[in-house]
């Protein structure tokens, strides 16, 4: 990894012929120390989770014989495949309809100038402000009064609106071509056919980018979840973690095990769409 | 953690909207009908909680539907201010946020400055490491660390102990424990926050950096007088979240990891929050240390924006 395929002779040039390869190399090590810190843990998860039970403690890098012993005991113990697909619904779902609320409520904003309108985005905007720790108790007693204790619908609906969404959609959409939409205005096209045929199939971009922002922090979400759950095989995979590693807190080797499991949808979707999710991220915390 | 990919430098103004889509003086029921599905939802779990929040704390409940709820004036902000427990909770909530700083803001930002010229295959590899811990769960980043620095057997004990620095209890010995889980906070930030600094480094218009070296400027003379102001309204940002949410992202780790031990040593205001709320199940004391933690964080949230607009440098 230290071999840059192609030197940058604009930069050599820059520092001066002779601390350029110094200076290249010492910019490598930084690197390589960041991405080492980075991603060691998640590789030692890995490494551990493959070693048979007599060989857990030993510090070799890799497994001297792996074996899958470690995950047939967590899968047998814990309901993680249940858990597996019910963070998988509620992730997908909260993404969904994240997506759906933020366009509606992005599309009134964008589309209609009303009086309040200024009032609305504010409210929208410091709904963000407010610590969720904050608002918990009152939340959980409503949730126990609609009887969403103990459910999935429980663990998507408070998040199936967040002012994160609106804003991101909100930017997106102020600049699209308003010729556009008001050409199809008086075309006599109604407001709900414009937003589904002429603004969504431009929102693509956007669209994605939240829908991956959303997945992926409903996936790791464990506040609210640990506040609703009360068995483990009605609850997400992050719960499932936690229990587990208070009831078996020593067994390092399924602990791994389930945390690589618990990751590993992440990690895959992370793999696949790798510049796509390093973008979405980006580009909602750069302006 | 989605939360810190907040745009909230965006000054929350509402920006001019097209000509074209106005509709001044008519009533319409159509935008309200777009706007109810996300209203409604953040009326119904933000802000009619945020009021019973602020209403329960005046009250002494115990969180049993059937109990009634006493009315107690004060009291409880008086008794939480005089806890020692409370004010233990404050300075701990102080000690993240500053503990943060170094890895969500100072250490990306000169890393990025420094390795900016790192072109092609190599810099789009250790953009792809950097990245991960921000993905990866706080349960599970709270367990891998749990393990790496385990007491008896976790690697980086095991390593010190190799080198000769003896035993640290990590997690265990009240003098570490608030460092170590700054530590895990801060390594899901840092490799993200030098990809913010490296992109917003990357956008300065390489013209300035031209000029001011055909002006004999030094390196360090261009990074103070042209990449830091540059990168102003960056580190705004990433200070601001780290202000606003660095005490809210250590609350996973404390509750998997320490439960705000050893000797009250980790815990912090919204850990506090908690602990009052569904362990000892006083909605009261829970509530009015809420509003206490809110009124302060709004009142940091107002100053914070006043400097975006006061000091960030935009290049236009």
């Amino acid at each position: 990894m230290t071999i840059d395929a192609s030197p940058d002779l604009a930069s050599l040039a820059s520092a001066g012929p002779k601390s350029g390869g110094v200076r290249r190399l010492a910019v490598h090590a930084v690197m390589i120390v960041l991405s080492f810190l980075s991603i060691f843990p998640i590789y030692w998860m890995i490494v551990t989770s493959l070693r048979p039970e007599n060989e857990i403690f030993s510090t070799s890098l890799w497994p001297s014989n792996p074996s899958l012993e470690n995950y047939v005991f967590v899968l047998t113990r814990i309901p993680m495949i249940g858990m597996l697909i019910n963070t998988t619904i509620v992730s997908a779902a909260t993404a969904l309809l994240q997506v759906v609320t933020g366009l509606f409520a992005a599309y009134a904003l964008v589309r209609w100038r009303m009086r309040l309108s200024g009032v609305i985005h504010g409210l929208i905007a410091l709904s963000w402000l407010v610590p969720f720790q904050v608002t918990m108790i009152p939340n959980y007693v409503l949730a126990s009064r609609l009887g969403l204790l103990d459910t999935l619908t429980g663990l998507i609906v408070p998040n199936a609106a967040h002012a994160f969404a609106i804003l991101l959609l909100y930017n997106a959409m102020r600049s699209f071509p308003t010729e556009i939409l008001e050409a199809a205005r008086i075309d006599g096209a109604r407001s709900w056919k414009i937003l589904w045929q002429i603004v969504v199939p431009n929102m693509g971009a956007p669209i994605a980018s939240l829908s991956i922002i959303a997945f992926i922090s409903a996936w790791n979400e464990y506040f609210w979840p640990l506040l609703l759950s009360r068995k483990p095989e009605n609850s997400v995979v992050q719960i499932g973690l936690q229990m587990f590693m208070t009831q078996e807190g020593n067994l390092w080797g399924p602990l791994m095990a389930a945390s690589a499991l618990a990751s590993l949808p992440i990690l895959i979707i992370y793999l696949v769409l790798q510049r796509h999710v390093i973008e979405s991220f980006m580009k909602s915390g750069i302006r | 953690m989605t939360d810190i990919q907040a745009d909230l430098a965006r000054p929350l103004t509402l920006a001019r909207v097209p000509a074209a889509a106005r509709q001044r003086g008519t009533f319409t029921v159509q935008p309200w009908l777009y706007l109810a599905p996300a209203l409604c939802l953040l009326m119904m779990w933000t802000y009619v909680p945020l009021v019973e929040a602020f209403q329960l704390s005046f009250y002494q409940w115990n969180m049993l539907p059937t109990a009634p709820q006493r009315y107690v004036g004060l009291t409880n902000y008086q008794r939480l201010f005089a806890l020692p427990e409370m004010r233990a909770a404050l300075w701990n909530t102080l000690f993240y946020i500053l503990g943060l700083f170094p890895m969500s803001v100072i250490i990306p930002l000169f890393v990025a400055i420094w390795t900016q010229d790192l072109e092609g295959r190599a810099r789009t590899i250790y953009r792809a490491l950097i990245f991960v811990p921000m993905i990866v769960a706080p349960v599970v980043a709270a367990i891998l660390w749990r393990w790496l620095l385990n007491e008896d057997q976790g690697l980086i004990t095991l390593g010190l102990e190799t080198v000769g620095l003896g035993r640290i209890g990590f997690l265990t010995d009240p003098k570490y424990a608030l460092a170590t889980l700054t530590w895990i906070t801060g390594w899901k930030l840092i490799g993200f926050s030098t990809l913010l600094f490296s992109a917003a480094n990357a956008g300065i218009n390489p013209s300035y950096i031209e000029a001011a070296r055909i002006d004999g400027a030094s390196r360090w003379g261009i990074i103070r007088d042209i990449r830091l102001p540059l990168l102003s309204p960056t580190i705004l940002l990433l200070s601001m979240m780290t202000i606003l949410f660095g005490a809210q992202w250590s609350f996973a780790y404390i509750n998997v990891l320490t439960n705000g031990g050893p000797l009250k040593s980790t815990t912090n205001i919204f850990y506090l929050l908690w602990e009052y709320g569904f362990q000892t199940m006083s909605a009261g004391w829970s509530s009015a240390a809420g509003m206490i933690a809110f009124a302060g964080f709004a009142v940091i949230a107002a100053g914070c924006m006043w400097l975006t607009k006061r000091f960030a440098v935009y290049d236009n």
